[in-house]
């Protein structure tokens, strides 16, 4: 390597994603024709640039990078139409020159942040150990510092100082305040405007590269040490890269390319460290030491939402859609038409939601934006200018007006697509196959479109297939849930189809692609991955109602075996529940599962003994069960609705007459809480098997003088829960009910309409009616007066009456 | 001279150019910017002016303490000669800051229509001397013409304070004047033409009671900047603090200026009760119904320093503060009586020591 000591390579110093950067790149290019362009991006990406460079890869699209076992690790580079980067390989492919990308590969660059992220979190966790042992002790010495990724020199920084730079982000916030002092310095408002009116609008080739060079030589210079001392991690890692980018410049060297025709695209950051690529090029030795993780790469598509910092890109791009209108513009060759299409734009997103903007306040708004660049002293305005007077212009001083329209136009809704085949993940073909096969695959867009599936045969078509395509898709998109993929969302279809349709909202974006590949790693196939995740998901189970749950969720998904496991776990845990409102819940669940199962047509056979089995577990704890608070008894009144509709939908099925027995004898304890046995009577009578005498007699029985009142009126309460017609029909009842109030004595009376109030406040208007009449009848007054009366608005008096009741003493309860 | 020098001296309050004379003097002797047709100094200069900074040797106090961004679309507007819409709440610095751009940009701040529900038409555009209108019929010397008028012929700056109060015939009688930019006397057969560098600065309310709804046409004339309220406790105290030790100069109070603790008070006081929050963002208050502004703040720190300075030792004391509080938030009504009460008793209360004094101070004098 000593010849190439003394060389020299030409860098050009980008930001990534900027439109300003890739023009004079391209121009630097044109100039230098150099044979190979080695670009700042995972080397073994370089096999990927015949794909990033087709005419049928639509930006924005990025390279993902995951390891392909757990715990997973990510990495992303992102290219729009306007990356230096993108348009770098683009000149290369037209012009032949090699392209390659010279960064670590991914793997060790995954490797790496695995490390760092493991030792920051380390560091964390001693930091608060350290903490609490020096209140103990103070002589306690912090331990040393971390070990450094791949072995390279330490930089020694001193632990007390180390501990101050835990989280990776307190690397933003030293620097940001440094480039914020530079904004002030240029009298600019932030950084970002700063840099756009300075390098952006820089319309001056031969001053572009120099400029950026220097500033960001210097701008290395003053953070450098500070990042060694309190960022040793961040340093290396930097450290180590440039190393490997070295190395990788030096073999495009061997490979016979002249130093003088290479050029090197990178951030800015790196540009000064590999202009003389022969100092500190890794060596063989070290490149073995570097630790790797076992990774993949894949393109994938990506959103200019997705891009922009709103959702937590930092790579400083908050405007992406901005942004290629500028760079559309510097290709048409008249970038100052950017701010009337950025103007007029807005206000056309404007018009289309309902405001109306005239074309005169456009002009008014493009005046004022370069009447603002012009006090800075600008060619142009920048996008905060040209924010301000839409705001001024036409959002007449209100942002809010103009938040949404301005938000297209900066962010936008692009999203990039890839050709058919273009280096998938085995999970992507698989999704791709299955879209293709349920005819989903123009659903597959970022706008959100509703889909409404009859789950039903349809007799109409010849094929099997299409018979149950619907249903099919239903599987798949209960899939899709069950592994996260956020494609598709449900939306609760209306309760009189409910059985047979399903409303879904399918919307693409890039997030789901992420889940997709992330997904790789659970299995090959979606049903494979699915059946991964389910099984992990029962081992994790320890409720029945949960368990209950995933069965139904198999069902969905169509997974017959997973369903068969379901009911295992199911059934061993049910062994040793005794609780009867998750009891009563599962069995709920595994009935309509059952009797809806061939909607699905899934086999629901095997369900029915688990179902008879909780059901009759039910029964058995369901007396013991009742005694319990009123808070719980609301829990037990569902828990005793859903057996008893069990019992009348399977009543093949399950035990029934046990059913009976068991309510029987809940309505006449005394000892349980009044509330279920009320319950559990009205059941009686709504199910034949309390006739009107018995009722008769059980009324008296709970309601005869001498009963405490809160006995008395909770019992009624639950009695009034259920079929409130064959109340009300019952004359003799409210007679009854009439004497046990006339019964009372003041202060029992006041306990007792607290539980009456509550029964009766869910009776409705026509209801009350009812009841005011048949006690009109039984008072032997005039019927519609009583009514008129009972159901009025409350005086003045009463109100004040029932007021006091609310600080009723309920200490003896 | 003299007398004019005298008159100066007693005027209770003195426009932003005599004010400031020395500033805007010394920034157009520094001024190395472009200087647009009508104005007396460069768009830069007046940013300076308005923002602060230094003119040569000469520290320039800055007028207005916030967002420097609006300062700037403000000026900007003004140089693409569109009339400029200052909108906000009472007591956001919105006069203030027009006679100010106004006195740099022209160096007249006087050339006013100060907008109320019996503001007519004629104040807008132009009246008659009605002694001279009947003698020698209508001549140009009978003309009496409104400020915007005399503005136009000047190529300077008008402003239009509380617009919005007026009632909307005489809003809308300057949108003819803002599209054409000629006034026409039809008597005389004469036509008015505005020079460059004429512009009207309108301030407007939103939130106030009597104020009309202003037309679409009308808005649509104006560049709009709407003026918030100080974004954070340290701009509303600088804000606070510099204006206090001005008006108390201009005022010859014999008091010594409030304590930066009693700023602090103050200002958190106005601050919770106008965002119905505490700093902290963890309790929930009560708003009063009438506005809190910055612009209070002030007037109750004069207020309380007057009070200090004419019943008491000079020095201000919690007492004087608290008369001070309850003038400024219990305007109206009881409501607002019970409003700052449960301020008190559920927030005041619970800050500790430092604030024992003024707590007492304030329950003595809302009982």
């Amino acid at each position: 390597m000593n010849t190439a000591s003394d060389v020299r390579i030409s860098v050009f110093g980008v930001r990534h994603l900027s439109p300003g950067g890739a023009r004079h790149l391209l121009q630097y290019l044109d100039r230098v024709k150099p044979t190979a362009v080695l670009i700042e991006g995972p080397s073994d990406a370089t096999s990927l640039i015949r794909d990033l460079v087709q005419p049928s890869t639509v930006p924005p699209v990025a390279v993902l990078a995951f390891t392909d076992e757990m715990p997973v690790r990510t990495a992303l580079w992102p290219f729009a139409i306007y990356s230096p980067e993108l348009q770098a390989m683009r000149w290369s492919a037209k012009n032949g020159a090699l392209c390659e990308m010279i960064d670590l590969p991914s793997g060790a660059a995954l490797a790496l942040q695995d490390l760092r992220h493991r030792s920051a979190v380390e560091r964390a966790e001693r930091r608060a150990k350290e903490e609490a042992e020096r209140s103990e002790s103070p002589e306690t010495e912090g331990s040393g510092q971390p070990d450094l990724p791949g072995g390279l020199p330490s930089s020694g920084a001193p632990a007390a100082l180390e501990a101050e730079g835990v989280e990776e982000q307190e690397a933003g916030a030293a620097g940001r305040s440094l480039y914020e002092r530079i904004a002030e310095m240029a009298d600019e408002h932030d950084y970002e405007t700063y840099w756009e009116r300075h390098y952006e609008h820089n319309a001056n080739p031969d001053t572009y590269r120099d400029s950026i060079l220097a500033f960001s030589a210097e701008m290395r210079a003053l953070g450098e040490d500070r990042e060694r001392s309190e960022q040793p991690q961040e340093h290396a890692y930097n450290h180590v890269r440039e190393a490997y980018m070295r190395r990788q410049i030096l073999k495009a060297i061997e490979a016979g390319h002249d130093p003088a025709k290479i050029v090197v695209v990178c951030g800015a950051y790196h540009a000064a460290a590999l202009e003389e690529p022969a100092a500190g090029a890794m060596s063989d030795e070290e490149l073995a030491a570097m630790p790797i993780r076992s990774a993949k790469l894949t393109l994938m598509p990506y959103s200019y939402y997705r891009l922009s910092s709103l959702s937590g890109y930092g790579a400083g791009n908050n405007a992406p859609h901005y942004y290629q209108l500028m760079w559309e513009a510097m290709e048409a060759g008249r970038p100052d038409e950017l701010p009337r299409l950025y103007l007029s734009t807005a206000a056309r997103n404007l018009r289309a939601a309902g405001t109306h903007r005239s074309t005169a306040e456009v002009i008014e708004a493009v005046r004022l934006a370069e009447g603002l660049a012009s006090l800075h002293g600008g060619s142009a305005p920048t996008l905060q200018e040209l924010r301000d007077s839409a705001q001024t212009l036409l959002g007449r001083g209100e942002l809010s007006v103009v938040a949404e329209a301005l938000a297209r136009v900066d962010i936008g809704t692009q999203i990039g697509s890839l050709a058919e085949g273009v280096s998938q993940t085995p999970l992507q073909d698989d999704l791709n196959r299955e879209l293709k096969r349920l005819k989903l695959t123009k659903y597959k867009t970022a706008v959100a479109a509703d889909l409404s599936l009859d789950l039903r045969e349809n007799r109409r078509v010849s094929s099997q297939e299409a018979a149950f395509l619907d249903l099919n898709r239903s599987f798949l998109f209960h899939r899709l849930e069950l592994l996260e993929i956020p494609f598709v969302r449900s939306r609760p279809a209306a309760s009189d189809r409910a059985v047979w349709a399903e409303d879904w909202i399918i919307q693409w974006t890039p997030e789901a692609e992420i889940r997709v590949v992330e997904s790789t790693l659970l299995g090959e196939t979606i049903e494979i991955a699915c059946a991964y995740r389910l099984r992990e998901r029962l081992e994790a189970c320890t409720s029945i109602s949960e368990a209950s749950k995933l069965i139904e969720v198999s069902v969905r998904c169509g997974m017959t075996a997973q369903m068969e496991d379901g009911r295992r776990v199911l059934q061993s845990l049910a062994a040793d529940s005794r609780d009867v409102a998750q009891i009563a819940a599962a069995a709920s669940r595994l009935s309509g599962i059952i009797a809806y199962g061939d909607v699905r047509r899934a086999d629901t056979r095997p369900l029915v003994p688990l179902m008879e089995q909780l059901f009759y577990r039910g029964c058995l704890y369901l007396v013991d069960a009742a005694n319990c608070s009123d808070e719980a008894a609301y829990g037990m009144v569902s828990a005793i609705s859903d057996l008893n509709r069990i019992a009348q939908e399977h009543d093949d099925a399950v035990d029934v007459p046990l059913w009976s027995a068991e309510l029987n004898s809940l309505s006449e304890r005394d000892d349980r809480n009044p509330k279920l046995s009320g319950f559990a009577c009205a059941l009686l009578l709504e199910r034949g098997e309390m006739d009107t005498e018995q009722c008769a007699a059980e009324v008296s029985r709970r309601l005869s003088p001498g009963i405490p009142s809160e006995l008395g009126a909770g019992w009624f309460e639950g009695l009034s829960m259920r079929n409130r017609y064959a109340l009300l029909s019952r004359m003799s009842l409210w007679q009854q009910l009439n004497g046990y109030i006339h019964s009372l004595d003041d202060e029992e009376f006041k306990r007792a309409l607290v539980f009456l109030r509550r029964a009766f406040s869910s009776f409705s208007a026509h209801e009350k009616t009812m009841i005011a009449e048949m006690l009109g009848e039984l008072w032997g007054v005039n019927t519609e007066q009583t009514a008129e009366i009972l159901t009025g608005e409350l005086k003045e008096e009463e109100d004040k009456m029932l007021d006091e009741l609310n600080d009723f003493d309920f200490g003896d309860f | 001279m003299a007398a004019a020098k005298k008159q100066e001296q007693e005027a209770m309050r003195l426009p932003a150019e005599v004010l400031y004379q020395q500033e805007l003097e010394a920034l157009k002797k520094e001024d190395k910017g472009a200087v647009p047709p009508g104005w007396q100094m460069s768009p830069r200069a007046v940013l300076t002016f308005i923002t602060g900074g230094k003119a040569g040797k000469l520290d320039i106090t800055p007028k207005y303490i916030g967002n420097k961004r609006l300062v700037e679309m403000a000026i900007a507007t003004l140089v693409t000669d569109r009339a400029l819409m200052l909108i906000g709440e009472p007591g956001t610095a919105k006069s203030w800051l027009s006679e100010n751009l106004t006195a740099a940009v022209s160096g007249n701040s006087g050339l006013v229509v100060q907008g109320t529900a019996g503001t007519s038409e004629e104040q807008v555009r132009y009246s008659w001397n009605y002694a001279m209108l009947l003698a020698n019929g209508p001549t140009q010397e009978a003309l009496v013409r409104s400020p915007i008028m005399r503005a136009m012929e000047g190529g300077s700056v008008a402003r239009f304070e509380e617009i919005s109060r007026c009632a909307s015939e005489v809003q809308d009688a300057l949108i003819s004047i803002l599209s054409e930019k000629t006034v026409s006397v039809p008597e005389l057969g004469s036509e008015t033409s505005a020079r460059k560098g004429f512009s009207i600065i309108a301030t407007a309310n939103t939130r106030d009671r009597g104020v009309n709804e202003m037309s679409a046409a009308l808005k649509r004339r104006f560049n709009i900047i709407v003026l918030p309220a100080p974004s954070d406790l340290e701009t509303e105290l600088s804000i606070v603090k510099k204006r206090v030790s001005e008006i108390a100069a201009s005022y010859q109070l014999q008091a010594s200026p409030p304590a930066d603790e009693a700023l602090l008070k103050v200002v958190t006081i106005f601050r919770e009760l106008r965002s119905g929050m505490t700093l902290d963002r963890k309790e929930k208050l009560k708003s009063p119904n009438g506005v809190i502004s910055t612009a209070e703040a002030i007037s109750l720190l004069t207020n309380s320093m007057a009070l200090a300075a004419s019943f008491g030792s000079g020095d201000m004391t919690d007492e004087d503060l608290a008369a001070g509080l309850q003038g400024a938030i219990v305007k109206d009504d009881d409501k607002d009586k019970l409003v700052w009460k449960e301020y008190l008793d559920n927030v005041m209360k619970k800050r500790g020591s430092e604030w024992r004094g003024l707590y007492q101070a304030c329950r003595e004098m809302n009982e």
